[in-house]
């Protein structure tokens, strides 16, 4: 009872604090989203493209990408980066998470893209259709539907994955939520309430990307 | 119309093809016929280019094509197909893929695209469908759309897949149906099939492909009746 009042208290005491954190977590995921989609959609390209230098490129960063820690990777850029240009460190920040979420969303692209029957391209270069057309046409608009669902999934695991660039200091909510821990002593609480922010956060996100899915009809193809 | 010369066709150490010659004149209907694994369905995809020949060549409208020079495109923009398993577009509706490749390829205007394929959606039977998406049609709707969708590029020929083998057999009639107006219509068909009625009925001149030879071409009377080749007895026997 005891613990259930103090964790009301530190609710109601750190959410101010907590709530700039929130949109400063939001920002980090936000960037590094976009940041990972584009450079999936490029990688992925790069994947299947019939260049084997190319296809040696994709192959190198999403090798590297899964095979370390985000932590390490994190660090590594942070520490690298900042050595040759001036960026602070929740840029450096929202790099590492976009550059490591690249390799991810590249993998599901590539996967997508290659799940397309091959009926759909056969019929389409049967009717006079070029590799480009029928890739922008049929297979991409295809693929990208399919992609909804893995990448919703893979945007929530960034969100928390976000938590880990407190590592270099940058003030998002799980640093925030580390000082207020620190300085009020009661660790269990205050872990707690930042728990309940992700959750929140996450089932926010689940809803969004479930509306999406359903708009798109993703039954469709 | 649609020539194939001497077309040979090898899937690593297993020949398919043994050297095919078939002469397709306008407005003939030819079907394929043969046991599974005869090279029918390859022999097809050979005249469109889907596959690719070991050697020999085609020749549509008296051009022999160079498949170097040549773009692929351009030719089969002029060769239909209907696939055994339709592959409709399912991210577009029943109009939209039938004039998807008339506006990318054609560079048809979008207006007139839209006309040429309500019309052809009314002659294939399904002009109440075209703003519905491809999952929510029958198999033999989806064919039909299918057929719809190679004519509205206009071509000189139209290939036919085993267009009713994936069908259910009380749909198998209204795709035999629309296929047997395109051939009353004067269109040039080659046509993969394991119906005897509809070869009877409509074909010009049936042929009889085994293990990668033609060993039989007659009219379908002949054919049917008075089979020269010993395994065409046993096919036409096995089948009827």
């Amino acid at each position: 009872m005891e613990s259930i009042r103090t964790i009301f208290d530190i609710f109601i005491t750190t959410y101010p604090g907590f709530l700039d954190a929130v949109i400063i977590t939001l920002q980090l995921t936000a960037i590094s989203v976009v940041l990972g989609t584009v450079l999936g959609i490029a990688f992925a390209l790069m994947k299947i493209s019939k260049s084997k230098i190319l296809q040696g490129i994709a192959n190198l960063y999403i090798t590297v990408i899964r095979g370390t820690p985000l932590l390490v990777q994190i660090m590594f850029l942070y520490f690298g980066i900042t050595q040759i240009v001036v960026l602070d460190n929740f840029w450096a920040g929202a790099l590492a998470l976009g550059v490591h979420n690249g390799a991810y969303i590249a993998e599901i692209f590539r996967g997508a893209i290659q799940g397309i029957d091959r009926g759909q391209t056969e019929a389409s270069r049967a009717l006079g259709m070029t590799n480009n057309q029928l890739m922008r046409r049929i297979v991409f608009p295809q693929a990208l539907r399919r992609s909804i669902p893995p990448l919703g999934n893979q945007f929530i695991i960034t969100l928390k994955d976000s938590s880990l660039v407190w590592m270099i200091g940058v003030a998002e909510l799980f640093s925030v939520a580390n000082r207020a821990a620190a300085s009020s002593f009661k660790q269990f609480e205050t872990f707690i309430v930042v728990g309940f922010y992700y959750l929140v956060l996450v089932m926010i996100f689940t809803y969004i990307v479930r509306w999406y899915e359903n708009r798109l009809d993703v039954d469709k193809v | 119309m649609i020539i194939g010369e001497n077309i040979h066709k090898s899937f690593g150490d297993l020949e398919v093809l043994k050297g095919i010659d078939l002469h397709v004149k306008p407005q003939e209907v030819v079907v394929l016929v043969g046991v599974s694994g005869s090279g029918k369905s390859t022999l097809l995809r050979c005249f469109n280019f889907l596959e690719e020949m070991n050697s020999g060549t085609i020749t549509i409208d008296g051009h022999t094509i160079d498949p170097k020079k040549d773009k692929l495109p351009d030719i089969r923009a002029e060769v239909g197909m209907v696939f055994q398993h339709f592959n409709l577009f399912p991210h577009k509706t029943v109009l939209e893929n039938v004039i998807e490749a008339p506006i990318i390829v054609k560079k048809m205007d979008k207006a007139k695209a839209k006309q040429l394929g309500l019309a052809l959606l009314e002659k294939v039977g399904l002009g109440d469908k075209a703003d519905v998406y491809p999952s929510k049609l029958s198999g033999g709707q989806k064919q039909r759309v299918a057929i719809a969708r190679a004519l509205a590029m206009e071509p000189k020929v139209l290939l036919f897949d085993e267009p009713t083998s994936a069908l259910d057999p009380e749909l198998v009639g209204e795709v035999l149906q629309v296929m047997k107006q395109l051939a009353e219509e004067g269109m040039t068909m080659v046509v993969v099939t394991h119906e005897m009625k509809f070869a009877k009925e409509v074909a010009d001149r049936v042929i009889m492909l085994d293990k990668g030879v033609i060993i039989e071409s007659a009219d379908p009377k002949t054919f049917f009746e008075n089979p020269q080749n010993e395994r065409t007895k046993q096919f036409i026997q096995l089948v009827e």
